[in-house]
């Protein structure tokens, strides 16, 4: 037998000797599966509510009878945030992000109802999802099995027969880490079933395991690295602790509240004052004598070569109301790209952090590849507004084109005018189906590239470190 | 006494005990200056929306010429400003609302709406000093006595040590008590600092306190348990981080989980669709279907009811406050949904003690659950202030002058205990 493999038979050998040791792994496996597997029926009944809460919004549209259409600008229309397929891996920012967005004419209504307003509130992880799961217990569970691998072998001195037959330091290093590895190999088969089970035999999910091989074989390097450096078992376990503590519990911290600290975002109220009153100053787009639509009104005149606003072959409101969504849609638009340019800056920020610690980018790439980060929370905001912007100018049309303006100016006074400035409820169909389609593949990988790139490096630092200890002879 | 000052010098000089105390005190001092910025960021944020929203309000009311019109343009801002103690516990405050702009339209369609955090945040937490006190406390003192008597053992010193100390076994039990004094002072120095500085009060930082020694004491036993139990230092290291991760980590998640499985609360979506129904329907329905369910719940206005006009304002006001009525339902079964998944957590926090101190904290800091449901509560009371204004402006057609516009009510935060 291959004197690396036999090395690494003989540590499970060992840990299968030690019982205490495997029956608390397979306790702690199996409690993590069954809370992951609890957290994904979680998500997996979500993401069914908001699809048929959307299918409802759109037949409750449909269904309205004949109207005005600028009521139906102010009935509105709800849009939900439907969570990619491998959100049952990693939910992301899923938790804290509102599901529902109202649709409504003049306005940009932020996203409500997140899970967590409803949820309960505590403890030091958001939840026990697939990903928390393997970003922070399995790397624990695994520095457990393996510390001792090598500094065991030191302190009893055994390393020194070990080296005298045919095996190099480092073919003892490589034996060892190759059973840690075969641990942790073993401990990824459930994430394989649950991708294959979620996406099927998909690229993107193949990928996500990729990902996270590295990162759980970069802890079993490090494991092994730092007990084949440390002169004890007890010394070897301190410093892996330690490092485990400050990625996986400390930095993340850390970086949030610093990113918080350092760019701070502004309230999404404070934008609304500023587009109210840019908006005051835009002229209110129901007052068609408002003064500051006389240019529009003025050139449409001269363009049908009529005097009065009543002989234009248009109803003059409906085509102010379309201008005046028009400009004021480019004031929200200017706030609330803002606005998401900042989350991101602070999201950057906390991504900057990925050097320090491997667990801030294994997330970043989970995230990015589940389409489960921020990116996917902005996209769910524009898509939504582009929705509210093609209904209510769809309806701003029809108001321009369907209706009289001399019907439309007296329908609150005169009972028949206002039965014809009603429009007939085909209209409504005109009202597009919301479907939030995951991120492309593409962007997807290209988002989660420099972190897999940064899992490269963790590993690669992890193995320097394990295959230039120096043989124990050397002491 | 006096053994324990010899320990207390004999830690001081010790390099582990020197590095995880100043490793204690570094992150105890991050956590709170981080709380004071973020706490005074919300502050500044507020009075800047103060100032903005009373602004805005004073032109709406200038130019209002009738009731209706103001009530449709005047907003407020509603808010729950942060108490002296949140610097130490930040809690829910970037996850759940505590500032709103509202109008008097209808309330359940305004409610909901939450300008909080960066999700991308709030997935990693914060460093704040609840965390430091429940989550790294109970690791840094791990780290500091797993190794207490086995490292004897190792060093053979153990058994001439138990036999020559006065104090004999004990010896161990006051060092071990000698260094999680120098631990809880190295986190209590920056936060007691801190409450100076934000003018906490006595009982507030008596409750602090006392969740630290809680804390403190609580993992201080089981340390002691498990180091006297197990032989060798790295079994009783995984042995006590596998407690902790029990603790800590398991059962609160555990237990959120559990919550959400065992409490149903109404889906949000549902509330939303409902109300605007309710309220979008009554453009299109006979006066009386609107003012009926009305005049039911305020029978006061039953004399001025009629709505003759196509549009009225009291009217359009009327069917506001019945798409309230519509989601009553929903909305109390979401709220008492939430109360009753905190209390669940509340119970099971008397099986985590890092649970229990974290919840104990936010409670004194009132950043808890509970602190958001007493500010949505002192939001419906202070839109219910806005309708008894308007409506006898509004049906009893009372004058509209200026000394009328002056009685418009005010938004002041409830009070609350502010541990000042």
């Amino acid at each position: 037998m291959n004197p690396v493999i036999r090395v690494a038979a003989e540590e499970w050998r060992y840990w299968r000797r030690s019982r205490l040791g495997l029956a608390a792994s397979l306790v702690i496996v199996s409690v993590l599966l069954a809370s992951a597997l609890a957290t994904w029926r979680q998500v997996a009944i979500e993401r069914n509510q908001r699809a048929e809460l959307q299918t409802t919004a759109e037949n409750i549209f449909y269904d309205q009878p004949a109207r005005h259409p600028h009521r139906m600008v102010h009935y509105g229309h709800y849009v939900f945030r439907t969570p990619p397929p491998l959100a049952l891996i990693d939910p992301g920012v899923d938790e804290y992000t509102g599901a529902a967005v109202f649709l409504e004419g003049h306005r940009q209504n932020s996203a409500t109802f997140s899970p967590a307003y409803s949820g309960p509130h505590g403890g030091s992880f958001v939840s026990l999802s697939p990903a928390t799961v393997y970003q922070v217990l399995v790397p624990l569970m695994l520095i457990a099995l393996g510390f001792s691998a090598l500094a065991r072998e030191r302190e009893r001195g055994s390393d020194l027969l070990l080296l005298a037959a045919p095996m190099s330091a480092r073919g003892l290093w490589l034996g060892k880490t190759l059973a840690l590895a075969a641990a942790a190999a073993l401990v990824l088969l459930p994430l394989l079933a649950a991708v294959l089970s979620a996406t099927g035999f998909a690229l993107d999910g193949i990928a996500l395991v990729l990902g996270y091989g590295l990162y759980l074989l970069g802890w079993v390097c490090l494991t092994t690295s730092v007990s084949a450096r440390s002169r004890s078992s007890s010394n070897a376990l301190a410093v892996l602790l330690s490092v485990w503590l400050a990625v996986c519990v400390v930095l993340p911290r850390i970086a949030a509240s610093g990113a918080e600290v350092l760019l701070p975002v502004p309230s999404k109220i404070e934008a609304d004052l500023a587009v109210a009153k840019a908006m005051r100053e835009l002229g209110d787009g129901h007052n068609a004598a408002d003064p500051a639509f006389e240019q529009l009104r003025a050139n449409l005149l001269v363009q049908h070569g009529v005097d009065r606003v009543e002989d234009l072959p248009v109803n003059i409101r409906g085509v102010v109301a379309e201008a005046a969504e028009a400009e004021q849609k480019q004031v929200m638009d200017g706030f609330s790209e803002a606005y998401a340019q900042q989350e991101q800056a602070q999201a950057e920020a906390v991504r900057w952090s990925s050097f320090l610690s491997p667990l801030l980018a294994i997330r970043g790439f989970s995230t990015s590849l589940a389409g489960t980060d921020l990116a996917h929370r902005h996209r769910f905001l524009v898509e939504a507004e582009q929705a509210r912007y093609q209904f209510v100018q769809d309806l701003n049309r029809i108001h321009a084109s369907d209706l009289t303006y001399t019907d439309d100016i007296r329908r609150s006074s005169d009972a028949g005018a206002e039965q014809r400035t009603r429009v007939s409820p085909d209209n409504w169909r005109s009202l597009a189906k919301f479907r939030l389609t995951p991120d492309s593949l593409a962007d997807r990988l290209s988002r989660g590239m420099p972190f897999f790139l940064l899992l490269a490096v963790f590993l690669a630092l992890a193995t320097g470190l394990g295959i230039t200890a120096r043989p124990a002879g050397v002491r | 006494m006096t053994a324990l000052v010899r320990e207390l010098r004999f830690a001081l000089s010790e390099r582990a005990v020197q590095l995880i105390v100043l490793i204690a005190f570094a992150a105890s001092t991050a956590a709170v200056i981080a709380g004071i910025e973020a706490v005074n960021d919300q502050q500044a944020l507020i009075d800047r929306l103060v100032l903005a929203t009373d602004e805005e309000r004073a032109v709406a009311v200038e130019s209002a010429s009738d009731p209706g019109d103001m009530a449709y343009y005047a907003f407020h801002l509603t808010f729950a400003p942060p108490s002296a103690l949140a610097f130490s516990a930040l809690g829910t405050r970037d996850t759940l609302p505590w500032k709103h702009r509202l109008r008097m339209l209808a309330l359940e369609g305004q409610l909901y709406e939450s300008d909080v955090g960066n999700p991308e945040l709030s997935l990693s937490g914060r460093l704040d000093f609840a965390f430091v006190v429940a989550v790294l406390l109970p690791l840094l003192l791990i780290f500091l006595l797993h190794d207490g008597e086995a490292g004897e053992r190792r060093a053979a010193r153990h058994d001439l040590l138990r036999v020559t100390a006065t104090e004999g076994r004990n010896l161990f039990t006051v060092r071990a008590i000698a260094r999680s004094l120098l631990l809880l002072a190295a986190i209590l120095i920056p936060f007691l600092v801190g409450a100076v500085i934000q003018g906490v009060g006595l009982p507030g930082i008596g409750v602090v306190l006392g969740a630290a020694a809680l804390s403190l004491v609580f993992w201080l036993a089981v340390c002691l348990l498990t180091v006297r139990r197990v032989d060798a230092g790295p079994t009783c290291a995984i042995s006590l981080l596998g407690i902790w991760l029990v603790l800590a980590v398991l059962l609160p998640a555990g237990g959120k989980l559990a919550a959400r499985n065992v409490v149903e609360v109404p889906q949000g979506g549902e509330l939303l669709l409902t109300q605007r129904e309710a309220v979008n329907d009554a453009w299109d329905l006979p006066k009386p279907a609107t003012m009926d369910p009305f005049i039911e719940r305020h029978p006061r206005w039953a004399p001025y009811s009629t709505v003759s006009r196509p549009f009225e304002w009291k009217w359009y006001f009327a069917f506001q406050q019945v798409g309230d009525q519509a989601v009553e339902k929903i909305s109390t079964e979401l709220r008492e949904g939430i109360k009753q998944r905190d209390r669940l957590m509340g119970m099971l926090s008397f099986l985590s003690p890092p649970l229990l101190t974290e919840r104990l904290m936010t409670g004194a800091a009132q950043t808890d659950v509970a602190a958001f449901q007493r500010y949505e509560d002192c939001v419906r009371a202070f839109h219910g202030g806005l309708r008894s204004y308007y409506y006898p402006l509004l049906f009893e057609e009372r004058p509209f002058d200026d000394s009328a516009k002056r009685e418009l009510p005010k938004f002041s935060p409830c009070a609350q205990d502010s541990g000042r």
